[in-house]
């Protein structure tokens, strides 16, 4: 692990060092959420609630998805999940075919085995065969398209209606589904903060070679986590099944928005530090993103090409401001400075 | 103390023209105040000693002198360059200034050779990697003759000392070297490497090289250096002659406790005195044995503390890691089931950059702190701040870990082994980069853990280190060539075991 946080600069003012360290990881995605909201509510003038309702409906499962791929990440250099997006596919048909027979517990708890039976293979292959978790997952995500092309062969039947209900039901004009992600986005915050798998997830991601120095079971902890992001995404595939219909395309945008949510949230891309708020914050300024261009009257290419570029910018922007990683915008401040004001940041060793 | 009143420093070069002149530098990083109005005047062919307690701004001010980190007030000149320009790591760069690092900055998938062509600013060419390769050749043999590095291996996998070894070959490369910076040079070398590092120094201080020398090696310091400074808090607080100075006179100045600290001592059993006794130390029956490739056995009972010595990189270390992780299928190995482990390597595989002190000394101890694989946040910042207290880490518990001096960091790890609570405590080099004062506190923490019935088995670089122990085993070529009880092991025994051939294998 080599990205120590960097100490800060002693020409700054202490309020601004304050402020700094009051300031949470996820307050510039909270920000940029806001600027968004009040953007979709003066171009389309309607009730400022109304956008942020619809946003609910849709959060939910990208932040089931983007927790999953936050723990990944958080597990330090190297570690991603890309087969969440094709897990999602998968699942969404899984729920479907068991839902039909059985009832939908059992086609969501299907779709919540189909993720972990993908899951199992990325870790057979990172911690028996010692994959690159990048290139495990991108073989599993194969196996799983083939699987999802089988599974939409043999059944063509919808959700059951009993999940269409639970999915679409609110509670105090609140999605349900965004108040129980709500409530297992807590119990992540206290798994995180409060119990030894938690640090040791997050103790591998800062220096693995400390943590098994230190006693943690760090391929384990590799393992369970991977397993939980399939889960997850297994999850939310059938979840979405009856939210929206199965499809092997469903979860194609799972993959790359669950990453950028992450980040955006202000969880660390070294890995080391998670922020489940963040994904919140994230996933609500993605989703009311893409209503705001679609209010405009962008088209599709057009649209992704902006949200490539707004992706940047926050990320720019907040590892900027946080200091917590040596971003562009403040490698750029650095040599515009003149040289010999410019503060070499090293890690403190002072003997 | 000769010159406690004085900051400002200016004479002591021999009679012949300055090479460096550091003017009233001030750094503050934060809170701290690292370094206030320093004045220091740097001879050519000088050798100066700089000594100090952690934290006293030895590390910071030699960062100064290569360029690495700016200055908030004050300025450094170099005869040559520019009067007035910025002094970069470029310009200290151009005016032949190299530095050693502490924590050892190689790259660690590169390979020797590699990485001495990454410090080069030499113009290469086509050939530029056979070149790079004949001259730290060139240089490993000239400095450390019997280096045993073969400079296409990959540094990340080379043991410490010889790591150390190429850092120092890779400064001494510099083209038109004028001043060459040693930061606890001789940490992880043995003393046969040490002793060759010095004789070269010496050799090139002959033809007019400078040398600035940061050791907590007091002999060391007062045997090769021309001149000695000692710092404290941020200050130069005396100059001392190189050669006559006793060590004790030096300790005084630096403001550490010279006996044993029984400070700490006190401190550590008012902690031990809280919890129950066993007295089942040294009596009992083995609860580690270990047995090497000749069948000679190495065992500890409850309540030992048992020291692995010889030349460093004998297979030491490989002890340590064999007693930590013996493998499924090991009968060659006994060991109790709940162990502890102090890496050697501190910001390799020690520390966890982003978290406070408190977080990382309890990570280990995170199974004791809770029921159901939960953690309790209160007894996790009680167990933190008793540990805080009675080593005296500088900083606290909230403090980040980054934030600290590498002996305080240090102690933070030591205190995270002894905190998990394991019957076994495995300690590899411990004392690398550490001061006098945190030695002695970790050597009573070592001695009081063990009286409370722990196993302690430990490495060290440094053979005089060994008479703390209750039992000492010698290595060689990876195997134990003899025991002997600690009071016996003298570095002088030690070193005769190291070589005994009789003992050894026929080549």
């Amino acid at each position: 692990m080599t990205s120590a946080p960097t100490i800060a600069t002693p020409t700054q003012h202490p309020a601004v060092e304050r402020i700094r360290t009051l300031w949470p990881a996820w307050g510039w995605s909270l920000v940029g959420t806001l600027v968004v909201l009040v953007a979709v509510i003066g171009v389309s003038g309607g009730s400022p609630l109304q956008p942020l309702s619809q946003a609910l409906t849709l959060v939910p499962y990208l932040v089931l998805v983007a927790i999953g791929q936050m723990l990944v990440i958080t597990l330090g250099p190297g570690n991603i999940d890309v087969s969440v997006g094709t897990n999602v596919s998968m699942a969404s048909y899984a729920s479907v075919a068991v839902g039909a027979a059985a009832g939908p517990g059992a086609g969501l708890a299907a779709a919540v085995g189909a993720g972990l039976a993908a899951a199992a293979c990325s870790v057979i292959a990172i911690l028996v065969l010692r994959i690159p978790p990048i290139i495990a997952t991108l073989a599993t995500s194969l196996i799983v398209s083939s699987a999802t092309l089988m599974l939409a062969d043999a059944n063509r039947s919808g959700a059951p209606a009993e999940l269409r209900s639970f999915v679409n039901a609110r509670v105090l004009g609140v999605p349900l589904t965004a108040v129980l992600v709500a409530i297992l986005t807590v119990a992540v915050v206290i798994v995180l903060r409060r119990t030894r798998f938690g640090l040791a997830v997050v103790a591998t991601g800062q220096n693995s070679v400390a943590a098994a120095k230190a006693g943690l079971p760090t391929r384990t902890v590799t393992g369970v986590t991977y397993l939980i992001s399939g889960a997850l995404a297994g999850l939310a595939g059938g979840l979405l099944a009856a939210f929206i219909s199965p499809s092997t395309s469903l979860g194609t945008s799972y993959l790359l928005d669950s990453v950028a949510v992450v980040v955006i949230g202000g969880t660390l891309i070294a890995g080391g530090r998670p922020v489940p708020v963040g994904v919140w914050t994230g996933a609500l300024f993605f989703v009311l993103l893409s209503g705001l261009l679609n209010l405009l009257g962008l088209s599709v290419g057009a649209q992704n090409i902006l949200k490539g570029l707004l992706v940047v910018l926050v990320v720019v922007i907040s590892s900027a401001a946080t200091g917590t990683g040596r971003s562009t915008v403040r490698r750029l401040r650095a040599s515009l400075t003149l040289p010999g004001t410019t503060t070499k940041q090293r890690n403190n060793t002072d003997g | 103390m000769t010159s406690t009143e004085t900051t400002a420093i200016v004479d002591g070069t021999r009679g012949g023209t300055a090479l460096l002149t550091v003017d009233a530098v001030s750094k503050r990083y934060g809170k701290t105040q690292a370094l206030s109005t320093v004045s220091v005047e740097l001879g050519e062919g000088e050798i100066l000693g700089l000594v100090g307690h952690n934290g006293a701004g030895k590390s910071t001010l030699v960062r100064l002198l290569a360029g690495r980190e700016a200055s908030d007030t004050g300025a450094i000149r170099v005869a040559g360059l520019p009067e007035g320009a910025a002094f970069t790591a470029a310009a200290a760069e151009r005016a032949g200034i190299r530095m050693v690092y502490q924590e050892l900055a190689l790259c660690p998938d590169l390979t020797v050779a590699e990485n001495a062509a990454l410090s080069d600013r030499r113009p290469t060419g086509a050939l530029w990697r056979r070149r790079a390769e004949r001259r730290i050749q060139d240089t490993l043999d000239e400095v450390f003759p019997g280096h045993g590095i073969s400079v296409l291996d990959r540094s990340g996998e080379m043991p410490m000392a010889q790591r150390q070894m190429v850092e120092i070959a890779r400064a001494l490369c510099t083209d038109r070297l004028r001043l060459l910076i040693l930061d606890e040079p001789t940490e992880s070398l043995g003393v046969d490497a040490a002793e060759a590092l010095y004789r070269y120094l010496h050799r090139r201080t002959a033809d007019g090289v400078s040398a600035v020398l940061v050791s907590h090696r007091m002999h060391e310091v007062v045997g090769h250096s021309d001149r000695i400074l000692v710092m404290k808090d941020g200050s130069i607080v005396g100059q001392y002659p190189g050669g006559t100075t006793a060590e004790s006179t030096l300790l005084a100045a630096m403001g550490g406790e010279v006996s044993t600290d029984t400070g700490t001592l006190e401190r550590v059993e008012a902690e031990l005195d809280d919890q129950e006794q066993p007295a089942a130390a040294r009596e009992g029956a083995a609860v580690l044995a270990l047995t090497d490739s000749r069948g000679r056995e190495l065992t500890a009972r409850p309540g030992e503390i048992i020291g692995l010595a010889g030349l460093a990189g004998q297979g030491q270390e490989g002890v340590l890691a064999r007693l930590w992780a013996p493998g499924l299928l090991s009968r060659s190995v006994t060991v109790p089931s709940s162990r502890a482990y102090v890496p050697g390597d501190r910001q390799v595989s020690g520390i966890f950059p982003l978290w406070t002190v408190a977080e990382n000394l309890t990570i280990a101890a995170t199974r004791a702190l809770g029921r159901f694989g939960f953690v309790s946040g209160a007894r996790k910042r009680e167990l933190a701040s008793t540990w805080v207290d009675m080593l005296r880490v500088r900083g606290g518990a909230a403090a980040p870990i980054t934030s600290l001096s590498g002996g305080n960091q240090q102690k933070v790890l030591i205190a995270r082994a002894f905190a998990a609570d394991a019957e076994l405590v495995l300690l590899d080099d411990p004392f690398r980069g550490v001061d006098v004062a945190t030695k002695n506190e970790i050597y009573t923490l070592m001695k009081a853990e063990a009286r409370s019935g722990r196993t302690i088995v430990w490495y060290s670089t440094d053979n005089k280190e060994m008479a703390h122990c209750d039992r000492v085993y010698v290595f060689r070529a990876g195997r134990i060539v003899s025991e002997m009880p600690g009071s016996d092991a003298t570095e002088q025994r030690i070193i005769a075991d190291s070589f005994d051939e009789t003992e050894g294998e026929l080549r």
